[in-house]
């Protein structure tokens, strides 16, 4: 029964995702609260909500300051700065709206939560892979992030994570160097 | 109407290549269908690089092909598992489900391919028909007529969508003001590239792409790494009765007419469909009470029109240059990729490619139709692979991808910042199609407003003096207004989808 209870609450917060409207958003992290077994994303507060309208006033106001840099011109002869122009101030007003209207009567921010560090620790070590690939090849880097990943973020065996990154590596590179002929900066050559 | 040109399609289409390339194409979307998480615009997108080689047609033919398999595949993690692979078969999993624990999932899965086999090809029917005389229409389109196009395109994408609207406007400006990274359109002045030469180019689409729906996809998916395990139900035999058929036909009819519809109008697309077709069936019912506790006709209709939505959405795209929704967006990276514009010319300068694409469709559906029962066990199976060891090598295989673009590891960071970007807009509430749609169409749109300004003199009245742009202006209003009233209906009927869907236990 706990089964079937379970796959119903998952259920309802797809469907609820899918509303466009106010009621059915706010209703959505009150179902998530109700569920004590499948935790769905909770919204953000109150300061995500107004930091997701200030993120696109600050963008359209540099942008617009990197706009005056350039030549504006005229309505009758565009420069290069008009139309940049033009869309930082759309950036601007409705990152205002989100400030004025939006975050007041809406909840469709998602908290971050502990797996917020493992994305970030993810989008840093694929950095570093990018940063190697043209300094050692692409296949020690591939092995390695292969590994770390699957270890550390996806909690796999030490087996499993070596074996899977070594032939995952070894696939990649016949599929991609040998049979598709792509030219990755590689140390192993035949 | 000439039918010669479709005719040629279908020797073009039933190349022994090309069949290869819809059979792939249709296996891989039928699989990402299955595996929550990963969507067609993604997969599309992570694939792009790959089909820099490949001749043009084979190439849509297969980026196509996922689409709309991915529509097939999704039924079947809803029906069995009511794990909804896709968004656009959500509502199918309310009596989907409840009719395979009853015993008939067999049944219901053959319903939901047939229906989705009727529905895709009844709108296949339509666009060849449709589709030339739009394509018609738009050749005398100018600037003037591009800009406002242009604008409805990223309005109804930016609304129709779920989020707010006003954040979806962000979301699209945001989109335009990357665009406008590189040299000046008209000008060749460098803007924003902040003195690099990497920047200089502006930024390839395929990494846009890439970034914000493959590599954003994967960190947001990273943050929820738990999937329920559920047993999975035997399905039994897959060959429906007379009686399912006999309760659903009116049902495909009316779902694969409100799905043609729906898909065509920018930003409605198969999702939309689905719900709408859900709503038709249970007030069209004699007996609405059934709805949610395994009636075919709420597989059947929500089937055949989330299909026939799909293939109708290519038709903005294919006459007039007008991606409809995000994987259109991306599938119009793929044919500028390929050295194709689309637009009106595209039916008259590569009938080969309009047509053979068009036609393959057919093909496809066929394939999908014969594929999807027998491989139902196997794809049941694919679920059990753990997403914590897909994320890795999907994420690799970005990478290799993005490098082999131009050799360059600075594009692979840029796909990583815009990873980030785009796990950043879902966390905040945007939702990265309208940037993605926004981007594609920016340098369009900032090019046909110029033109259209030193036309017009400067006097931005012109736009609703000339006759064909003052039209498509009155479309433009008349969709601000008529919008939020679409959207209105939808929640009324997403909510009864739900109280069904809670009655159904």
């Amino acid at each position: 029964m706990a089964k079937v209870k379970k796959a119903e609450t998952a259920e309802a917060a797809v469907v609820e995702a899918e509303a466009a409207d106010d009621t059915a958003a706010a209703a959505a992290p009150e179902a998530a609260q109700d569920d004590e077994v499948d935790e769905g994303p909770r919204a953000g507060g109150r300061v995500q909500s107004v930091v997701a309208g200030a993120v696109p006033v600050v963008l359209g106001a540099v942008a617009a300051w990197l706009s005056f840099g350039l030549d504006i011109g005229s309505l009758t002869e565009p420069g290069p700065g008009l139309w940049p122009l033009i869309v930082a101030g759309l950036l601007v007003a409705s990152g205002i709206g989100i400030i004025a209207v939006t975050a007041k009567t809406r909840r469709d921010t998602e908290a971050f939560t502990r797996g917020t560090v493992a994305v970030l620790a993810a989008a840093g070590g694929l950095a570093v892979y990018a940063s190697l690939y043209e300094v050692v090849g692409f296949e020690v880097p591939t092995v390695l992030l292969l590994f770390a990943w699957l270890r550390f973020l996806s909690r796999e065996s030490w087996l499993m994570s070596a074996v899977l990154a070594v032939a995952v590596t070894a696939v990649a590179y016949v599929l991609f160097i040998i049979g598709l002929n792509v030219p990755l900066p590689h140390i192993i050559a035949f | 109407m000439d039918l010669s040109p479709v005719l040629t399609g279908f020797t073009v289409a039933f190349e022994w290549q090309n069949i290869l390339f819809c059979l792939l194409g249709v296996t891989v979307g039928m699989l990402i269908g299955v595996l929550p998480g990963l969507g067609p615009a993604a997969t599309i997108a992570i694939l792009l690089p790959i089909t820099y080689n490949l001749e043009p047609t084979a190439a849509v033919i297969m980026l196509a092909g996922i689409f709309y398999g991915a529509q097939y595949g999704g039924t079947i993690t809803s029906v069995l598992l009511r794990l909804p692979g896709e968004a656009s078969t959500v509502v199918t999993a309310l009596d989907g489900h409840a009719l395979a624990r009853r015993g008939e999932a067999g049944p219901a899965l053959g319903i939901a391919a047939i229906a989705s086999f009727i529905g895709g090809t009844a709108s296949i029917i339509l666009l060849t028909f449709i589709a030339p005389a739009l394509a018609g229409v738009a050749l005398a389109f100018g600037p003037a007529e591009y800009t406002v196009l242009a604008l409805i395109g990223i309005f109804l994408v930016g609304t129709l969508g779920n989020g707010s609207i006003i954040k979806s406007v962000a979301a699209a400006a945001a989109g335009l003001l990357l665009a406008v990274v590189g040299l000046d359109p008209i000008m060749g002045t460098p803007r924003f590239t902040f003195g690099t030469d990497q920047l200089a180019d502006g930024i390839d689409f395929t990494i846009v792409a890439m970034g914000l729906f493959g590599v954003g996809e994967i960190l947001y998916n990273l943050e929820h790494r738990d999937r329920p395990d559920k047993p999975v139900p035997s399905f039994g035999r897959a060959i429906p009765g007379r009686l399912h058929w006999l309760q659903s036909r009116l049902a495909i009819l009316r779902g694969s007419v409100t799905g043609f519809v729906l898909g065509i109008l920018p930003g409605g697309g198969a999702t939309m469909a689905s719900l709408v077709a859900y709503a038709v069936e249970k007030r069209t019912a004699k007996d609405p009470s059934r709805f949610g506790k395994g009636a075919v006709e709420g597989v059947a209709g929500p089937e055949s029109a989330n299909n026939a939505a799909a293939t109708s959405s290519f038709i903005p795209l294919l006459t007039l240059g007008i991606p409809a929704n995000a994987t259109m967006a991306v599938l119009f990276g793929a044919l500028m990729l390929q050295g194709i514009t689309p637009g009106p010319g595209l039916m008259t300068d590569h009938p080969d490619v309009f047509w053979g694409v068009v036609n393959s469709m057919y093909l496809g559906n066929i394939l999908l139709l014969v594929l999807s029962i027998p491989l139902i066990g196997l794809f049941v199976r694919m679920l059990k692979v753990r997403p914590g060891i897909l994320a890795p090598i999907t994420v690799v295989i970005t990478m290799i991808g993005t490098y082999s673009i131009r050799n360059n590891a600075f594009d692979m960071l840029l796909v990583i910042g815009l990873g980030l970007l785009g796990y950043g807009m879902r966390k905040l509430g945007f939702e990265p199609g309208p940037f993605v749609l926004a981007f594609v169409l920016g340098s369009l749109l900032e090019a046909s407003f110029r033109r259209s300004m030193r036309i017009f003199d400067g006097d931005v009245t012109e736009y609703v003096q000339q006759p064909v742009s003052a039209t498509l202006v009155a479309i433009l209003v008349v969709t601000v207004v008529v919008v939020p009233l679409l959207r209105r209906v939808r929640t009324r009927q997403t909510a009864g989808a739900e109280e069904a869907g809670v009655r159904a236990d």
